[in-house]
């Protein structure tokens, strides 16, 4: 797979979604399963189904002086938002959108979770609601400027922007080997970007659900579907970026794109349930002081390596 | 055709969007509507081919709104800006001014004897608009940057209500700092 | 019909259920959590978030008009049941579940509610927050929020009125709801002069020590440990004692090893042994979050008898009591702590009962 992926016609974007749908479901299911056996209980694949049946019987409530549109832009955001990060992640030898500076849209998306966590914590008009889309936005400052230098690693060593032209530059060595630090940091922002196990604060159980915690009924479900759709599509990101693309053995190179994705995809999903979360107001220190200086680093290095080799 | 179509109906919902900032009646409904304007005009200028620039504009801009609108809501003295509010001020005198700058800037666009094209627009748009910018300031213009964020970081540690005396004693020879609540790094 | 039919079927398999639970009813809560948990039922961390409203004992006064409140907060279609004893808590559950399948029935409640506000409307503008300076000395508007009667991981019947800057508690006021009224009061049934609560028997005492471990465990969000801490609550109160214990040692070695959770809850909270005596705590509870996690899963195995009760040389299945905390002492410790650290600091304090002084 040397060559760069071609761009194919709009018409096939119903089939991203569709893809991606398929990576969040396996995602909730999987979770589903773990929080089973955890919990010994009757059903364990069926949890997430018997969820979406139960949110789309349950009816929408809003609250007192809601400030209903922005609070359902923000709860319908998370979703779109995966969607149209997706749209420059090559499937093997095609893309949807095969933008010149790929990676800063990509980069561009990411920072709209801000507005779409915060919005639908403020649109609530709800004190628990509102802590949590403000705890948000403390991980954000903490976890943001480290992700966008984590993405500047793989660009600067293949001298592109362009998604596919990143992914082909990994030719013999995946990026994740010789920039671990760079693709940890991206994890842990792609972690946070969808308010996910430890970055999940945000929409804690010590306030009541935080952003979440007025949501009910179809308005819950979209913003759940959200959160498991950026996973994925972070996931499936990290392919071009770090993991090689589509290169490897046997299989097509579509094939191995999703199955990087699903391996990264359930090691993310796996990580939930096994750490406790890093609470904002210590996260903010390591991300400042530990993630950033280490990150910068890793550019630094990189682009040594660049210039001499 | 169909490009100049999207480009106009960009330029009305950025107009649109910037009127909304001072008709709406809360903070963040004004910060997200001035964020939507930004993001329309980012979106023009990924028609004008500068994708670098279109998607930082949109990328800043956001993020700019976002913590606009968390200070907006935290600092606003004595917190209207959590209730319906006005956002409007001397509305009589501000309303003539803005509209006649708005006026004399879109008739200076429409009726400068704009330059036809000559020869092709470069493969690197970005690289060219840049160096056509800056030229030969570009290494200043990096230096200013750094400095820019430094004064910031100064700035803010000047204003601290704390000092490092307070945290780490009059010879600062306190093992651990002092603070009301514990940071991540063991400091 | 079919389709509507298949959709409650397949969402009765997932209910959520938010537990209320009047002091001095813990073990009906427990019951009630260890029954939902068996049918795949899980706890809702809000009214919006649930189907089913449990309330655990009989509420006094206080705390009906909250339920009431509460009750209307639930999205629908909702049940609502109220369980008085723990052998009672099956059957409330069936009940509730045929509650929720009945299509007709929460179609006319819902049809009942349409046209009315989510509360009341609120009459004219809110009014403006007014100013304080914060532990900074920065002016900061001040938000009165009320912490509790009714939320996850929390101690019963307490309420704390916070005043908080940004998510900052700057002061607060601690009350028990119902405070003195008949045995549904603030302080547990079987609580004795001598200031201390004796459970019935040891299981009991260890499987409140893990009870209250798993709620500071989900506190900092580690799902798999608050599972595990559940499971030997569970087991201990069903008499599995040394399955119990064994589960119990494993717990205690995983969260000890946690450098993670170290990191996340030393130094939260810290509560010198004079402070402590001065506030009329335990003292036990010496150290930061991190050190009272640990006591507590201690005095757990120690009440069951597993290893450590041999290591310290205490005999087998003799516990103390458990000494009742005083509200203002909680008060007085979550003051100065943001709200995440507040809520970390309270679980910590391994709350068995509520004394009903209330501080002014």
């Amino acid at each position: 797979m040397a060559e760069t992926p071609v761009a194919v016609s709009g018409g096939w974007a119903p089939l991203a979604a569709g893809l991606l749908g398929t990576l969040a479901v396996a995602a909730a299911l999987f979770d589903g399963a773990l929080a089973g056996r955890a919990a010994g209980a009757r059903s364990r694949m069926g949890r997430p189904v018997g969820e979406v049946a139960r949110l789309l019987r349950q009816r929408r409530r809003t609250t007192v002086a809601a400030d209903r549109l922005l609070w359902r832009i923000g709860g319908a955001g998370l979703l779109g938002m995966a969607l149209m990060i997706v749209t420059v992640v090559p499937l093997g030898r095609w893309t949807l959108f095969d933008l010149a500076v790929g990676v800063v849209w990509v980069n561009a998306l990411d920072v709209l979770a801000w507005a779409f966590v915060w919005l639908t914590g403020w649109g609530a008009n709800s004190a628990y609601a509102m802590v949590g889309g403000y705890r948000f936005l403390a991980h954000g400052l903490a976890y943001e400027l480290p992700l966008m230098f984590a993405l500047v690693a793989p660009a600067v060593a293949a001298s592109s922007l362009r998604v596919g032209e990143v992914a082909a530059a990994q030719q013999g060595l995946w990026f994740v080997v010789w920039m671990p630090v760079a693709f940890v940091v991206y994890c842990l922002g792609v972690v946070a970007m969808a308010v996910w196990g430890p970055f999940s604060p945000a929409v804690g159980r010590d306030v009541a659900g935080g952003v979440t915690a007025e949501l009910s009924g179809v308005d819950r479900l979209l913003f759940l579907a959200g959160r498991y759709a950026l996973l994925a599509a972070g996931a499936a990101f990290a392919v071009p970026m770090f993991l090689g693309g589509g290169s490897g053995p046997l299989l097509p190179a579509w094939a191995w794109v999703l199955v990087k994705a699903t391996a990264l995809l359930a090691g993310l999903v796996w990580l939930r349930r096994r750490m406790p979360a890093l609470r904002p107001d210590l996260f903010m220190e390591v991300g400042w002081l530990v993630l950033l200086p280490a990150v910068l680093l890793q550019d630094l290095l990189v682009a040594v390596i660049v210039i001499g080799g | 055709m169909l490009t100049h179509l999207v480009f106009w109906g960009l330029a009305v919902v950025a107009v649109l969007t910037g009127i909304a900032v001072f008709v709406v009646n809360s903070m963040a409904r004004a910060s997200y509507s001035l964020a939507l304007s930004f993001i329309a005009v980012g979106l023009q200028v990924l028609l004008l081919q500068q994708l670098y620039v279109g998607v930082l504009v949109i990328l800043m801009m956001v993020m700019e709104m976002t913590v606009m609108a968390v200070y907006m809501n935290m600092f606003m003295g004595m917190n209207p800006a959590m209730v319906s509010m006005n956002m409007v001020h001397g509305a009589r005198h501000a309303l003539p001014v803005s509209v006649g700058v708005f006026l004399l800037l879109a008739a200076g666009a429409l009726f400068a004897p704009w330059p036809s094209r000559r020869g092709s627009p470069p493969a690197d748009v970005t690289a060219a608009l840049g160096t056509e910018l800056m030229g030969p300031k570009m290494l200043t213009m990096a230096v200013v940057g750094v400095v820019m964020a430094a004064t910031i970081v100064s700035g803010v540690v000047l204003a601290a209500h704390r000092t490092r005396y307070d945290r780490l004693g009059d010879d600062l020879r306190r093992p651990r700092a002092a603070d009301p609540q514990p940071g991540g790094v063991g400091r | 019909m079919g389709v509507s039919g298949a959709l409650a079927r397949l969402a009765l398999r997932h209910a959520h259920l938010l537990v209320i639970e009047v002091p001095g009813n813990w073990l009906t809560r427990v019951t009630v959590e260890r029954l939902a948990a068996v049918r795949g039922w899980r706890l809702a961390v809000s009214p919006a978030d649930a189907d089913i409203l449990a309330v655990c004992g009989s509420p006094g006064p206080e705390l009906a008009p909250v339920v009431a409140r509460l009750w209307e907060q639930l999205p629908g279609p909702r049940a609502r049941i109220d369980v008085t004893r723990p052998d009672l808590a099956a059957a409330a559950l069936d009940q509730a579940e045929a509650a929720l399948r009945d299509t007709p029935r929460q179609r006319r409640d819902s049809i009942a509610r349409d046209g009315r506000g989510p509360d009341d409307a609120p009459d004219g503008d809110t009014a403006l927050a007014h100013g304080s300076e914060d532990r900074d000395g920065l002016e900061m508007d001040v938000l009165h929020v009320r912490l509790g009667p009714v939320l996850p991981d929390w101690p019963a019947g307490l309420v704390l009125r916070a005043h908080l800057h940004g998510d900052l508690i700057a002061e607060a006021q601690a009350a028990v709801v119902d405070a003195g009224h008949g045995p549904a009061g603030g302080v547990q049934v079987g609580g004795e002069p001598s200031g201390e609560v004796r459970p019935a028997d040891a299981a009991e005492l260890a499987a409140q020590r893990c009870d209250n471990a798993a709620r500071l465990l989900a506190l900092v969000g580690w799902r798999d440990m608050t599972q595990q801490a559940r499971v030997v609550r569970d087991r201990l109160l069903a008499g599995e004692r040394s399955a119990a214990i064994t589960e119990l040692a494993r717990l205690r070695r995983r969260v000890r090893r946690s450098w993670l959770l170290h990191w996340s809850l030393r130094r939260v909270g810290p509560l010198p042994p004079d402070e402590l005596a001065r506030l009329g705590l335990a003292p036990e509870l010496t150290g930061d979050v991190w050190d009272r996690l640990n006591g507590m899963l201690d005095r757990a195995a120690l009440a069951a008898g597993g290893p450590a009760a041999v290591a310290v040389g205490t005999p087998v299945g003799v516990a103390a009591g458990v000494p009742v905390t005083p509200p203002a002492a909680v008060a007085s410790v979550v003051s100065g702590w943001d709200l995440a650290t507040a809520r970390l600091i309270v679980a910590s304090l391994d709350i068995a009962a509520l004394g009903v002084v209330t501080d002014g």
